[in-house]
């Protein structure tokens, strides 16, 4: 089992200093094994937390700590937290020209692998393959250039191909059903279930109930003006559904 | 050299103060063309190139190796025929392709030398087609080339230019669309580091009615090297139903490298299709760290980024070595500029 812990965790954007804090003492553990879902209202900073955890230079952290397994990761750079088991299902993938995406995907896996141990090209090939059939994605997509005139829903699932060949330790999911049709969130969620296991966490940022239908999360996290204000088990996620965030107050976890 | 030169039109490559030097003037051994037998390769004492302005003339001036090339009406072969430049000078090339000919034609240059000049002229018959790949790989300190083709009617012209060379100097690439219906997409791919100086000015003229020309020039930038490209698109009055698009991008690698990318169109016909883009760029940062999310370093998400910057330039090469050989080019320049 691996740790991931977020400890009083302040950040502000890099760019602008003067603005006050986006995310104001964030508290969280996500063990290997367990779904996690984040949701709140647009600009409370769910965003914000992933990109930090990621290592997105854009942020800043003011306060506060991020671990693996009690091993603090804030002066890592984002490829070696990577390398470390953090992936990050993108909002907005962006777009390579001149890089396929299997070309791409084989460099991210062999990134993780010693240079003496990259893996077989038949090997890689093959579960290529297998994956971007259980994705239901075309072949030709394989040696298009890396999300390079992909549509929304094309992005969205080329970033679960990317999660189901990389197979990290923990994925951050941000809005990974925004702009997916439901034939297609269902596939994109098949995927996500199908790493589920002992040694994969993941945290998933959405703004809707019906995700969670398909991937059902151990904890639900609300995170309003840049805290988590109420955890719950599945039925927050339903609940919210029904009432809306507008009620909920900063402080209410504590009540 | 009288003190009013005549030049042609390159803004920002400093010809008059390059004229100004000496051109080596050993007289070396021509280029080599491996070709089928059809063809004939031949090393008169002269030719008669373009001369209508200064720079053409100090091209031509002798001594000079001169090689001609032509290739009959008819041919077709999908081998590349194969010009190898002269290990340590320049000189003058001129090829004439036969109507109705289907040619896929390779250039090679790594000549050495302190201030070379060399000028390719490429006349092509009406319905040929051409497929032609210029790798300028010179060692040279200063080089002044240019490249002239003109195209009779109905030819088609897939030309790439792919600059790893290591001088400073001009590369001038005019391409006289002269016959209705002929069509050219020029592609150059450059790479500058060091110190390098380097101007180039592409010019695609649409003489012809319903002529099409495109011009891409991608260039990478590192160190303190300098790189100018301009683009330029003329659709003549007459060129009915012309098409004239360009496309001028350059990429700088580090803090002293210097891009520019002058798009320049000239319209003097109303019923035609022309457009132009152009940027001087840094590095994606958002690509960056995308790649690198994924587990590359940045060594290697840097280079993904390079690469598929050029590859826009040079996508259309064919020749699967010769390629990787262009990879690998990049991979050793980027290696040197982090050191």
């Amino acid at each position: 089992m691996t740790k991931l812990e977020i400890k009083d965790l302040h950040v502000k954007v890099k760019a602008e200093p003067e603005h006050p804090e986006i995310l104001r003492g964030i508290n969280l553990t996500i063990n290997t094994g367990e779904i996690h879902a984040l949701m709140g209202p647009n600009g409370n900073g769910k965003s914000t937390l992933a990109e930090t955890i990621m290592g997105n230079p854009a942020y800043l952290v003011t306060q506060g700590d991020i671990l693996i397994d009690g091993e603090s990761i804030l002066d890592k750079a984002v490829d070696e937290r990577a390398r470390l088991g953090l992936f990050l299902g993108m909002q907005y993938p962006a777009e390579i020209n001149g890089v396929t995406n299997a070309e791409f995907i084989r460099a991210a896996i062999n990134a993780r692998r010693p240079k003496d141990d990259q893996i077989p090209i038949m090997q890689f090939i093959k579960q290529l393959d297998a994956t971007m059939d259980q994705l239901k994605m075309p072949e030709d997509m394989a040696d298009r250039y890396l999300n390079q005139g992909f549509s929304g829903g094309e992005k969205k699932r080329n970033e679960i191909l990317q999660l189901m060949m990389i197979k990290p330790h923990f994925a951050m999911l941000d809005e990974i059903d925004s702009g997916l049709d439901i034939d297609a969130l269902r596939i994109v969620a098949e995927g996500v279930n199908s790493m589920r296991g002992k040694e994969f966490g993941t945290m998933i940022i959405t703004h809707y109930q019906r995700l969670l239908n398909y991937i059902v999360p151990d904890f639900v996290h609300i995170l309003k003006d840049g805290e988590i204000i109420e955890t719950g088990g599945a039925e927050l996620a339903k609940e919210l559904e029904k009432t809306g965030y507008e009620h909920l107050k900063v402080g209410d976890a504590n009540a | 050299m009288p003190e009013t030169l005549t030049l042609p039109n390159a803004p920002k490559i400093p010809l008059r103060r390059y004229l100004k030097q000496t051109k080596d003037d050993a007289l070396v051994a021509p280029a080599t063309v491996d070709a089928p037998s059809t063809v004939v390769v031949d090393h008169p004492d002269s030719v008669v190139m373009p001369a209508t302005n200064d720079f053409e003339k100090w091209l031509n001036a002798k001594p000079q190796s001169v090689t001609t090339i032509n290739i009959p009406a008819g041919f077709s072969d999908q081998t590349p025929i194969k010009l190898t430049g002269p290990v340590d000078g320049g000189g003058l090339v001129h090829i004439t392709i036969g109507e109705n000919a289907n040619v896929v034609f390779q250039e090679r240059w790594t000549s050495t030398g302190s201030m070379l000049g060399i000028a390719v002229a490429i006349d092509i018959a009406a319905g040929a087609t051409v497929n032609w790949l210029a790798y300028d790989a010179f060692k040279a300190d200063t080089v002044l080339l240019q490249r002239t083709v003109n195209m009779a009617a109905n030819t088609t012209l897939n030309l790439t230019v792919a600059g790893f060379s290591q001088n400073s100097g001009a590369s001038l690439l005019t391409t006289n669309l002269n016959g209705d219906g002929a069509e050219a997409t020029i592609n150059v791919g450059v790479l500058a580091a060091g110190k390098q100086h380097l101007g180039y000015a592409t010019a695609v003229t649409n003489f012809g009615r319903k002529t099409v020309g495109h011009i891409n020039q991608r260039g990478v930038i590192t160190d303190k090297a300098h790189l100018v490209f301009n683009g330029i698109g003329h659709i003549v009055e007459g060129a009915r139903g012309s098409d004239a698009q360009q496309e001028n991008r350059v990429l700088m690698l580090s803090e002293h490298a210097r891009g520019d990318a002058n798009p320049i169109l000239l319209i003097d016909e109303n019923d035609v299709t022309a457009g132009h883009a152009a940027s001087a760029s840094r590095v994606d940062q958002r690509q960056l760290y995308y790649l690198m999310s994924r587990g590359v370093s940045a060594v290697v998400a840097k280079r993904m980024v390079i690469r598929g910057f050029l590859e826009a330039g040079l996508g259309e090469i064919r020749d699967a070595d010769l390629k990787q050989e262009l990879f690998d080019a990049i991979d050793e320049t980027l290696v040197n500029a982090d050191a």
